[in-house]
């Protein structure tokens, strides 16, 4: 088994959770590697929604860097604009929301829009919404990817820019007018997270070989469900590093960033 | 916004904010729709140079709808003439974009009594992949813009509900975050199901500033690629500069009428600009300048973390005010530079007949 980086990791744990046959709205970097590698593995029936307005591209251009890259737009089934894309997400047609975010908290709701508490003059500035909230509401399950550090895993989020299941009431989603059924897994990478039927909570599913349920409660600042029957996750073999390093980032736009201290 | 219908959002809001009585940031959908009617509605040649369309459209005060996504066909040329004409207390509306609204936060940074920025109505502002934007980060931390949160698809939808004449649209998104705290949005329950929806006021720009793939010289207009919300920001406007890589004859238009994305009436101005929307991608043309943005974007971050403007300065008085025309600038980012740019495109088929 060859080494593989934190990021390799969660592209290639981002590709396990998506399924074949079905649609997957994608976010800029590791959502669209995650999406190619499970197209080019376990789900090539697998299909990409970009939101700058393209449906089902086939990426022969190469990777986009961007939602809004003219490499997504390529060989479209369906290319108009935002609104389009959008509504057919409230329509139903979107299986899967798959965002970043700078903070998540145990009910899977998720900020990228401020750090601080006030919203006119905030500590730092992220640089908003875009499509994540709309996703999050609309899409029918939230995939959330994110690094596993404490500063994002908090108990309280600054601004809750992506719905998740708010306070954790069962109508919360309802009581927001959101269609979509509401967080899904939240990939990491040294751990895979999914949600409590009952509580609405975050629950560790799968953690890194080598890592014990603890050692993952010790790098999150909310009490986690830790069930009895944790998995340990897979890792990536040698042909899906071959196929991460050299034909999906090949220039390592994403792949080759390292975690900030 | 205070109502009685609303999510349970302040059950995990933690958010410190003013509270906005609403107000329209721009005209009213009666005003934007009286505007339209006291227009001539027929087919006029649009052309006119940059310049003056600038001179007569863009004025203190106004809100400016920027078109394009991120990085793909930003109106930038447009931009430039903006920023040589000048403009104060603008408000800005966008979906997302990146170097149209740090053009105009460098320029206000250098020189506030020639652009400013009074505020913004957005989903996101930033470079994607080339990083977060500082202009924005610098302007929010001290306090100097105020902010109105939406989605992408909330933005979007705003211009669209202007755009069909409606003067709101209900949405299925913005409700249950903080967001639904401090835009200008508002839940309501759905007079027939009951149930709790989220209502978006109508966004008419005064200015809509849109590039375009072609159009003809009465600003019909075709786009190909992803149409972002160029469509919706035209025909929400009041007044619409366009330009466009290429102004092709009318019978083109009248032979393939599908492919008009833009109707003339929507447009005020059109201006053949190719490469207008460097260093920005315009999709069968050319791909975006990551040097350029990156270059760009390092003095802005220089002048966010050290407080000296001499970069900045010097990028505007080279690119932007030692320019008559956008030509000027593409001859100082050179031809090689362009050259590579249309082949790293990899020549996505276009319509232009």
């Amino acid at each position: 088994m060859s080494e593989y980086t934190p990021f390799e990791m969660i592209a290639y744990t981002g590709s396990r959770v998506l399924e074949d046959e079905k649609i997957v709205f994608v976010g800029t970097g590791l959502p669209i590697i995650a999406a190619m590698h499970a197209q080019l593995t376990h789900a090539p029936n697998l299909y990409m929604i970009y939101e700058a307005g393209s449906m089902a591209p086939i990426l022969e251009m190469g990777m986009p860097l961007s939602v809004g890259d003219t490499r997504a737009a390529r060989k479209a089934c369906y290319l108009k604009g935002l609104c389009a894309v959008f509504e057919i997400t409230q329509r139903g047609y979107a299986d899967y929301a798959f965002i970043g975010g700078a903070q998540v908290d145990m009910y899977g709701n998720i900020c990228s829009t401020i750090e601080g508490h006030n919203y006119d003059q905030p500590n730092i500035r992220f640089p908003g919404s875009g499509g994540a909230g709309a996703m999050a509401a609309n899409c029918e399950k939230t995939i959330a990817i994110m690094a596993l550090e404490k500063r994002r895993f908090v108990k309280k989020l600054d601004f809750v820019t992506s719905i998740g299941f708010g306070d954790g009431a069962g109508d919360y989603r309802e009581k927001a007018g959101v269609m979509g059924s509401g967080p899904y897994r939240v990939i990491t990478n040294q751990a895979l997270f999914g949600f409590d039927q009952e509580t609405k909570r975050m629950k560790l599913l799968e953690v890194k070989p080598g890592r014990t349920p603890q050692d993952i409660q010790d790098l999150v600042d909310f009490e986690l469900i830790i069930p009895p029957d944790v998995k340990e996750m897979a890792e990536p073999t040698d042909e899906d590093l071959r196929l991460l390093r050299d034909v999906i980032d090949a220039e390592g736009y994403f792949l080759k960033r390292v975690i900030k201290k | 916004m205070t109502n009685n219908v609303s999510s349970k959002i302040k059950n995990i809001s933690t958010l410190e904010y003013k509270e906005k009585e609403f107000e329209y940031w721009g005209p009213t959908p009666d005003e934007a729709r009286k505007i339209m009617v006291n227009k001539s509605h027929g087919l006029r040649d649009k052309r006119h140079t940059l310049k003056d369309a600038v001179a007569k459209f863009i004025k203190d005060g106004i809100n400016i709808g920027i078109g394009g996504f991120v990085n793909t066909r930003v109106p930038v040329a447009i931009i430039h003439e903006i920023i040589r004409h000048g403009a104060k207390d603008l408000t800005l509306s966008f979906q997302s974009n990146s170097i149209c609204p740090e053009l105009l936060a460098g320029a206000m940074i250098l020189d506030p009594d020639r652009v400013s920025i009074k505020r913004v109505e957005l989903a996101w502002w930033g470079y994607e992949i080339i990083g977060i934007a500082p202009m924005v980060r610098y302007l929010t931390t001290n306090g100097m813009i105020e902010m109105d949160d939406y989605t992408n698809y909330g933005m979007s939808a705003r211009f669209k509900a202007a755009a069909m004449g409606i003067p709101f649209i209900p949405v299925r998104d913005h409700g249950g975050s903080d967001m639904e705290l401090i835009n200008r949005g508002k839940m309501i329950e759905c007079p027939f199901s009951g149930k709790n929806v989220y209502l978006l006021p109508a966004c008419h720009p005064d200015v809509g500033i849109v590039h375009t793939t072609a159009a003809d010289m009465y600003g019909n207009a075709r786009i190909f690629g992803a149409h972002c919300t160029c469509p919706e920001i035209a025909m929400a406007a009041t007044y619409t500069i366009m330009t466009t890589e290429k102004v092709i004859p009318t019978e083109n238009i009248r032979s393939y009428p599908n492919l008009t994305e833009i109707p003339y009436p929507a447009v005020d101005t059109v201006t053949e600009v190719p490469f207008g929307a460097t260093p920005g991608a315009s999709y069968g043309n050319y791909w975006f300048d990551m040097d350029h943005l990156k270059m760009f974007r390092s003095l802005c971050e220089d002048f966010r973390k050290t407080g000296n403007k001499e970069g900045l300065q010097k990028y505007y008085d080279e690119y932007i005010f030692s320019c008559q025309t956008f030509d000027e600038t593409l001859e100082k980012i050179g031809y090689k530079a362009l050259k590579d740019l249309k082949d790293l495109d990899g020549g996505q088929p276009i319509i232009l007949t």
